[in-house]
C-alpha cells in the first residue's frame, strides 16, 4: 500500500510539470496579451489608452520578453510559493483569491450533501421499485435535471425567490454584510443565498448520482448472493442494505476524486450567472482577460487538487470495498 | 431670504463672492465638536467654487451603484468630475479646482489655484504639487521611461514651466497648445498635478532609502517607481491612503465586493446656501456580474444606474419601475454614429480599394442604407438617422451636414454606380471591374446582435444597388488585426466618440491619426508612430484633412478653430469615409425615486461628459 502511493505521488510530478507547460501555452495561444484586451476594454468605453504607458506597463510585467523566459519566472516564483502577480487586480495572485477559497469551499461542500440527500433515498427507490410509476416519474424528473442549463434554472429561481420571499438578486449575502465580521445575521443571510446556487448546481449531478445508483443496485439485485439471501429468508431491508447497498456505494466514494477541482472551477457559469464570490468567475474573468499569472495559478491548482483527489477516492475505495483492495494486490 | 433670481445670476459670476455663510454638514458635526475636523469655514478654499445650479439640497444618505468589476472604482473619478477645468452642460470650458486661468497667445498658461483649497486628508494643495509631478514624475526617466505625456507637448517639445507663488503657475509652449485646457477637463483627464506630501515617501529622489527599500520588498514591487505607480492611483481610484481632491474619496482597500466611498470634508464647492457640497455623504459601490446587472437594477437594487444598461433593456426595465422605486430616463448618447459601416481605404484587395476611394461608390453606398428601417425595426423609431456627424446638441451642429448624402434613393446610388463602370451581370449582381460579382464581405466584432442585425437590414436595402452583403462575425482583436492589415474590406463599428464637440475641442478624430480610425488604419498608423509604420496619406480628401487638425492646434482664436472645424465637417459630409446609419440612440438611466437633482433630458456620453459628471453628481441628494 505505501509503495503505491509513494509512485503515485512520484507519477504526480512529471504530470504537474508538463501541465504547467500546457496551461501557459493555451492561455497565451488567443491573439494579443493582457494589455491588448486592457486596451480594448479602455475603448469599448470611449476611453483612450496612452501609448506610452502601455509601453510602460508590458515592460514593468514582463511582457516583452520572450514566451520562455515568462514561463520559467513564473514556474521558479511557484516553486517558491509565490504565485505571481495578477495584472487585472494589480495584486499578488495570493491576495486576490484570498477568502473567496472558503466561500467556494462551503458552496460545493453544500452541493455535495445536498447530492447525497437527495439522490441517495431516490435512487435505492427507483432500483428496488424498477418500472414502477414512481420509478418512471422520478427518472422523468432525473431527466429534466439533467437536461435544463444551469444558468437558465439559476435565472427563473432568482427570479421566483425575489419575487415570493424578497431575497436580493445574486451574491452569497445581502449587500450591507459584504466586507462585515461574521455574526448570526451575517450566517442567516449566507445560508438563505446558498439555497439557490445549491440547488441549480445540484441538480446536474443528483440526477447523474440517481441513474448510477439505480444501475449499480440494479446490477447487484440480480446476482445470486442475492437470491441465495432472499432463499434463506433475510428479512428484505436487511438483506438489501447489508450486501447491495454496500456494492453500489462505490459511486458517492469515486465522486470524491472529481469533487476537489469542483471547488475551484466547477460551477463556474452558475457563479457567474448568479454573480457569487467564489473562484468560478474570478477563474473565467481572468482567462478571458489573458490575466495569464492569476488564471495559470488557478489551473494549476485545479491539476494539482485532480491529481489529490484522484488518489484520495482511489484509496478510500480500497478502504471501502476489500475486493479493490485484493485485486490490486493480486495484480502487484 | 433669498434674493430674487435676477439678481442672483450676476452675483454669482463675480469670482470670490460666496453668497452666504458656510453651513456645517449634519454627518461632520461629531467630529467638529471632538476637534477631529477643523469647522467648515477653515476646510473650504478662502473663495470656494458656488454653484448656483446646486441644490438647495439636504445633506446625508448613501447612494447605490452597481459596477461589475473592482476596476469599476474609477467611475467615481468620472461621475465626481472635480477637475482643474470643466465643461458645463452647455459645453463651455470653465475653471473648476482652479480658480482662473490667463492665457496669453494660446501658448502661456497661467493657472491660479484657490488658496487654502485642501486635499482629502487636509494638507494644502498648493504649486508645489504641480511642480512634483513635472519635475518628479513626468520627467522622471524612471516613472516616465517616454517623457512627459503626449498633451504637454507641442511639436515635440515641451513646455516651461515656473512656479509664480505659492498658488500660481504657468506653463508657456513655444506655439499655441490649444489642447491643453481641455485635456484637463477630460473624463480621463490629463493629471498635472500630485499629491507630493503623500507621494513624496515612495520617490527615490525625496524618502529615505532604507525605508523606501523595505516598503518596496514589503510590497513585492520590482522597482521603487513600480511602487510609486501603484500608490499614485488618482484615475484608478483604489488606494484609500491617497489624498484626493474628488468629492468622494474610497475607502476600502480591494479586493472587495463592495466598494465605499465617503465624503470630502475638504472638498472646493458649496451650494449659494453656503452647504458644502457633495450632499451625499456616502457612495456604495457592489460589484455584481454584468448580465445580472440589468436585473438587479429593476429590483431597486442600484439608484442610479446607466453603466452596464443597454437599450434593449429599456421594457424590461420599464416594467420594474413600481416595485422597484425608481424611474426609467431615456438619455442620448453622444456618439456621432451609434453604427456606422468603415470602408477599408486602405484595403489590400487592390480592386475594391480603388473602388472604395472613389467618391461615387461611397456615396452610392451610403445612399443605399434605408436608415429609417433600421431605426425603426430596431431602435423603436428613437434614434437619429444620418451619417457619422454632430449631434443637435453640439454647438457645431448641422443637420443639413448630417444628411448629406444619407437619404435612401437606390435610383441616385444606381445612377452613381453606373457612372463608376460597374455592370450589371445576368443574376442581378454587378460585377467588379476584375469580373468578379460585387459581393461584400463586412466584418463585426461579433459580440451585440444588434450588429447582425442592422447588417441583415443593409444587405436587404444593398441587393437592390446588385451588392451583396455578407456579415462576419469575429472575435474582436482578430477583426482588429484584420482591418490594421488590410485584410478586412468593411468593417462595422460605432462613429466618432465626440458627436457633441465643439470648436475648442480636438478635431483629431476627423483626421487619419489613429490606427482606430478604421477606414485608414494605415494612415493613422504612419501618424501615430511617426512615420515608423504604416502609409503615408495618398489621397486629397485625408490629406487636407490631416493639414487642417494640425493648422487647429496651431490656431490662435475661437473663430479661427470654428472655421476649421466647419471645413472638416464639410469634407466629411462631401466624401463620406464612414457610412453612418444612426445616432444618438437612447441610453436607458435609472434614477431612484429617492434621488434628487438628476436632469430629466441629459447626454450620456464619456468624451465630453463623463458619464453623469458633467451634471455633477456632487448636487445630487437624496430625499428622506
Amino acid at each position: 500500500m505505501l509503495t503505491y502511493v509513494v509512485r503515485r505521488l512520484c507519477i504526480a510530478v512529471p504530470t504537474l510539470a508538463v501541465v504547467s507547460a500546457i496551461v501557459f501555452v493555451i492561455i497565451q495561444l488567443p491573439p494579443g496579451d493582457y494589455l491588448t484586451t486592457y486596451i480594448a476594454e479602455l475603448q469599448s468605453q470611449g476611453e483612450a489608452a496612452d501609448s506610452g504607458k502601455i509601453e510602460f506597463l508590458r515592460r514593468q510585467y514582463g511582457l516583452d520578453q520572450p514566451l520562455w523566459k515568462q514561463y520559467v519566472f513564473w514556474v521558479l516564483g511557484m516553486l517558491q510559493g509565490d504565485f505571481g502577480y495578477s495584472f487585472e487586480y494589480d495584486l499578488p495572485v495570493s491576495d486576490v483569491v484570498g477568502d473567496r477559497i472558503w466561500l467556494s469551499l462551503l458552496l460545493n461542500f453544500s452541493t455535495v450533501i445536498f447530492i447525497w440527500i437527495v439522490a441517495f433515498p431516490i435512487g435505492f427507490y427507483s432500483a428496488t421499485h424498477q418500472y414502477s410509476w414512481g420509478d418512471h416519474g422520478l427518472t422523468f424528473l432525473g431527466f429534466l435535471g439533467l437536461a435544463t442549463p444551469n444558468f437558465l434554472l439559476a435565472l427563473v429561481l432568482m427570479y421566483l425567490l425575489r419575487i415570493e420571499f424578497g431575497i436580493s438578486i445574486g451574491g452569497l449575502m445581502d449587500p450591507e454584510y459584504v466586507e462585515q465580521p461574521m455574526s448570526w445575521s451575517k450566517a442567516g443571510s449566507i445560508a438563505q443565498h446558498l439555497i439557490v446556487p445549491v440547488v441549480v448546481i445540484g441538480t446536474a449531478g443528483t440526477a447523474g448520482m440517481i441513474r448510477r445508483l439505480r444501475a449499480n443496485l440494479l446490477d447487484e439485485l440480480q446476482k445470486q448472493y442475492v437470491v441465495t439471501g432472499r432463499a434463506k429468508g433475510l428479512p428484505n431491508l436487511r438483506l438489501l442494505l447489508k450486501y447491495p447497498v454496500r456494492m453500489s456505494l462505490n459511486p458517492f466514494v469515486a465522486d470524491i476524486g472529481n469533487m476537489l477541482p469542483q471547488i475551484v472551477s466547477g460551477s463556474a457559469i452558475v457563479s457567474m450567472v448568479m454573480s457569487l464570490p467564489t473562484t468560478g468567475p474570478m477563474l473565467i474573468e481572468a482567462l478571458r482577460s489573458q490575466d495569464m499569472y492569476l488564471a495559470g495559478s488557478f489551473l494549476m491548482f485545479l491539476s494539482a487538487l485532480t491529481i489529490v483527489g484522484m488518489l484520495l477516492s482511489d484509496l478510500a475505495l480500497a478502504l471501502l470495498d476489500p475486493r479493490i483492495r485484493l485485486g490490486g494486490g493480486a495484480q502487484r | 431670504m433669498r434674493p430674487p433670481a435676477v439678481l442672483l445670476a450676476p452675483l454669482v459670476l463675480v469670482p470670490g463672492l460666496s453668497l452666504a455663510d458656510p453651513v456645517e454638514t449634519p454627518s461632520l458635526l461629531d467630529r467638529v465638536r471632538s476637534g477631529a475636523l477643523p469647522p467648515v469655514e477653515r476646510r473650504l478654499p478662502a473663495v470656494p467654487h458656488v454653484d448656483p445650479e446646486a441644490g438647495p439640497g439636504r445633506h446625508g444618505g448613501s447612494l447605490r451603484l452597481l459596477m461589475a468589476k473592482a476596476k469599476d472604482t474609477r467611475q467615481m473619478v468620472v461621475y465626481g468630475y472635480a477637475r482643474l477645468m470643466c465643461y458645463t452642460p452647455e459645453l463651455v470650458l470653465e475653471p473648476d479646482i482652479l480658480e482662473r486661468v490667463e492665457v496669453k497667445g494660446g501658448r502661456i498658461f497661467t493657472l491660479h489655484l484657490r488658496p487654502g483649497h485642501k486635499w482629502s486628508d487636509g494638507h494644502p494643495f498648493t504649486a508645489e504639487d504641480f511642480r512634483y509631478w513635472w519635475e518628479d514624475v513626468a520627467n522622471n526617466s524612471e516613472l516616465s521611461p517616454v517623457g512627459p505625456p503626449a498633451a504637454m507637448l507641442v511639436d515635440g517639445k515641451p513646455p516651461v514651466f515656473e512656479v509664480l507663488g505659492e498658488t500660481v503657475v504657468r506653463y508657456s509652449w513655444e506655439a499655441p497648445n490649444a489642447g491643453f485646457l481641455p485635456a484637463l477637463a477630460g473624463a480621463r483627464p490629463l493629471y498635472i498635478y500630485r499629491p507630493s506630501h503623500y507621494l513624496r515617501r515612495f520617490h527615490a529622489a525625496h524618502a529615505a532609502p532604507g525605508a523606501l527599500v523595505e516598503a518596496v520588498e514589503k510590497a513585492r514591487r520590482r522597482s521603487w517607481a513600480a511602487l510609486h505607480n501603484k500608490r499614485d492611483s488618482q484615475y484608478k481610484n483604489d488606494n484609500p491612503d491617497l489624498p484626493t481632491l474628488q468629492p468622494w474619496a474610497p475607502e476600502t482597500r480591494p479586493p472587495s465586493d463592495r466598494f465605499v466611498f465617503t465624503r470630502n470634508p475638504y472638498y472646493h464647492r458649496t451650494d449659494t446656501a453656503g452647504r458644502q457640497l457633495p450632499y451625499i455623504d456616502r457612495v456604495v459601490m457592489n460589484i455584481a456580474a454584468s448580465g445580472l446587472i440589468p436585473a438587479k437594477t429593476a429590483s431597486g437594487a442600484s439608484d442610479l444606474q446607466a453603466r452596464y444598461l443597454r437599450f434593449d433593456n429599456v421594457t424590461f426595465l420599464k416594467q420594474g419601475e413600481g416595485p422597484g422605486g425608481y424611474k426609467v430616463r431615456l438619455w442620448r448618447t453622444g456618439k456621432g454614429a451609434h453604427a456606422a459601416l468603415y470602408p477599408n481605404l486602405n484595403a489590400a484587395d487592390p480592386v475594391w480599394r480603388s473602388l472604395f476611394r472613389d467618391r461615387r461608390v461611397r456615396r452610392a453606398l451610403s445612399l443605399g442604407i434605408y436608415r429609417e428601417e433600421v431605426n425603426e425595426v430596431i431602435y423603436f423609431g428613437l434614434a437619429l438617422t444620418g451619417n457619422n456627424s454632430l449631434l443637435p446638441g453640439s454647438p457645431l451642429y448641422d443637420e443639413a451636414l448630417r444628411q448629406h448624402w444619407a437619404g435612401f434613393d437606390p435610383d441616385a446610388a444606381n445612377a452613381l454606380l453606373d457612372e463608376a463602370d460597374l455592370p450589371w451581370s445576368d443574376d442581378g449582381l454587378r460585377l467588379l471591374p476584375d469580373g468578379r460579382p460585387a459581393e461584400l464581405i463586412v466584418e463585426t466584432a461579433g459580440e451585440s446582435t444588434e450588429e447582425t442585425d442592422i447588417l441583415q437590414l443593409v444587405h436587404d436595402s444593398w441587393l437592390k444597388l446588385g451588392i451583396k452583403l455578407h456579415a462576419k462575425p469575429l472575435q474582436r482583436e482578430l477583426l482588429r488585426n484584420r482591418i490594421f492589415s488590410g485584410q478586412a474590406l468593411m468593417s462595422v463599428w460605432s462613429g466618432w466618440e465626440n458627436g457633441l464637440a465643439s470648436a475648442a475641442m480636438s478635431p483629431a478624430e476627423l483626421a487619419p491619426t489613429g490606427q482606430q480610425q478604421l477606414q485608414w488604419p494605415k494612415w493613422g498608423q504612419y501618424h501615430e508612430t511617426s512615420g515608423a509604420a504604416g502609409e503615408p496619406v495618398d489621397m486629397d480628401g485625408p490629406r487636407r484633412l490631416y493639414a487642417l487638425n494640425d493648422a487647429w492646434r496651431r490656431a490662435d482664436g475661437p473663430e479661427e478653430r470654428r472655421r476649421i472645424w466647419r471645413e472638416m465637417l464639410e469634407i466629411h459630409a462631401e466624401e463620406v469615409f464612414v457610412l453612418g446609419i444612426v445616432g444618438g440612440i437612447r441610453q436607458p438611466v435609472v434614477v431612484s425615486d429617492r434621488l434628487r437633482g438628476v436632469p430629466e433630458e441629459g447626454y450620456y456620453n464619456w468624451e465630453p461628459g463623463a458619464h453623469f459628471g458633467i451634471f455633477r453628481p456632487d448636487r445630487f441628494w437624496l430625499a428622506e
